[in-house]
């Protein structure tokens, strides 16, 4: 008896003593705190404005300042902060008023009105707990997004299993966006009596994703996910003209005055099928590509595949050298410029949902100081990405973007 | 295609080459403004980590 309770003693001891090591040794999710300053700007021209129904100038530039903040709360939870400011000047945004400029309205031409430039601030907080063996995640998030006329408010919340020694990853999350917009109109429509307003200012968005990933060789990874979306609600955007052929044709100055705005379906169903797959080449280059799948019920279907070839030329510089792919069918509803009927029930003439396809080629760099030598306050530098990317679809529009990003960890 | 087809489970310390940054399976944090654009501008989304529809005035 006297050696059994002696035996379970010393089991008992050891067992305690095993949970206190794992608790003891058990890797942090996150080491220390994380500050990303994140921006870019944007500048995009083109020749089928939406806002003046599928003709004039898309001229647009965009600057965004973002601060992402990681921290950790204990071993297993990490608190993000993802916070920035969207700030934009529109050429076609202008010409929802074209007739408020100094010169004769044009819809090539930029107005100077109060649609000219807008700022969209948004704000994520996300919080995710890891398992005590890291082979389970779960998060939660919560997001909010206003500009002039539009609110959004969104929550969402994922869960992560890892097995097979972390070698294969299945994930699944769900994501609702309820946005509000204020219902602005193209400024000729606002007084028109043969005008329908829309009677709905709400979209509500549900959002489905299931995610794999696995672990094929020492050097090869890839992943599958599927996202399922439906969306209701106004669909359409407000001020966004549409030109009848049926009707006679209206001019005030140089400019076509709507004779109505588009009109949408108020329900949509997206599915997004998507692979990657990544191979370590060698100490040097890394194969990154992806491709994707989609499909709608408005009748929109496409391809997107790219190529990512980062190329270590030192131990601190790598090279980011890329191609981008995409092309889509029209949606059932689109029209090109004054070609849409009165009698229809959905038109738009917004070239995105036009068919079309697209190249883009990208170039970046990255600087990595895994010493962080360079100090601001408690943080150290850790790494500078800086990527250039120039678009451009087969109907002319065309964007570049230029990304900077800076990462410090508190040292 | 041998290695593809492998069940052959990756060891924690046989994974250096997999760990690295440029490995993972997904958008890096500056790619966000390249995903965001694209959102807009093209009726496409979801699948790779950005935004699905909703919480922007895109498509």
């Amino acid at each position: 008896m006297k050696y059994s309770i002696s035996l379970f003693i010393i089991l008992f001891s050891a067992a305690v003593f095993a949970q206190d090591s794992t608790s003891i040794y058990k890797k942090r999710v996150l080491e220390a705190a994380e500050v990303d300053f994140l921006t870019s700007y944007y500048s995009q021209d083109g020749d089928n404005a939406a806002v003046s129904g599928g003709i004039g100038t898309e001229k647009l530039t965009n600057f965004t300042p973002t601060i992402v903040v990681a921290i950790p709360l204990n071993d297993d939870d990490v608190l993000t902060i993802d916070a920035g400011v969207s700030a934009y000047t529109s050429a076609s945004s202008s010409n929802i008023d074209p007739f408020d400029g100094d010169g004769p309205a044009d819809p090539y031409v930029a107005s100077s009105g109060a649609s000219a430039s807008d700022l969209l601030a948004s704000a994520n907080f996300s919080y995710s707990h890891s398992s005590d063996d890291r082979n389970n995640i779960v998060s939660a998030k919560v997001s909010v997004s206003s500009e002039y006329d539009y609110f959004s408010l969104g929550f969402g919340g994922s869960y992560t299993k890892l097995f097979n020694e972390k070698n294969t990853e299945i994930s699944v999350q769900a994501n609702v966006y309820l946005d509000t917009w204020q219902l602005l109109y193209p400024i000729e429509l606002r007084e028109s009596p043969t005008f329908n307003e829309l009677d709905k200012k709400n979209r509500n968005s549900y959002s489905l994703g299931f995610g794999f990933s696995q672990i094929l060789s020492k050097n090869i990874q890839g992943s599958l996910s599927l996202d399922l979306v439906q969306q209701q609600g106004l669909l359409s955007t407000p001020f966004q003209r549409v030109y009848f052929s049926d009707l006679p044709d209206r001019f005030r100055e140089n400019f076509h005055l709507a004779d109505d705005i588009e009109r949408l379906p108020e329900t949509r169903f997206k599915t997004a099928i998507g692979g990657r797959l990544n191979f370590f080449i060698n100490e040097t280059f890394v194969l990154r590509t992806f491709y994707r799948y989609y499909f709608d019920d408005w009748g929109i279907n496409s391809h997107t595949a790219s190529v990512e070839i980062p190329i270590k030329i030192s131990d601190r510089f790598t090279l980011y050298p890329s191609y981008r792919f995409y092309n889509q069918t029209a949606a059932d509803y689109f029209q090109p410029y004054n070609t849409a009927l009165s009698t229809d029930e959905f038109y738009t003439s917004d070239y995105d949902l036009s068919e079309f396809s697209a190249n883009q080629y990208g170039f970046g760099v990255s600087y990595t100081d895994i010493f962080t030598k360079f100090k601001l306050w408690h943080f150290g530098l850790k790494s500078i990405d800086v990527k250039y990317n120039y678009y451009k679809r087969d109907s002319g529009l065309n964007y570049n973007l230029i990304s900077a990003g800076f990462k410090f960890v508190r040292n | 295609m041998g290695s593809l087809g492998s069940c052959t489970v990756v060891k924690e310390y046989e994974k250096v080459n997999l760990n690295d940054p440029d490995m993972v399976l997904g958008t890096k944090a500056i790619d966000r403004f390249e995903v965001n654009a694209q959102a807009y501008r093209e009726a496409a989304s979801g699948a790779n980590g950005g935004k699905t529809g909703g919480g922007c005035g895109c498509n």
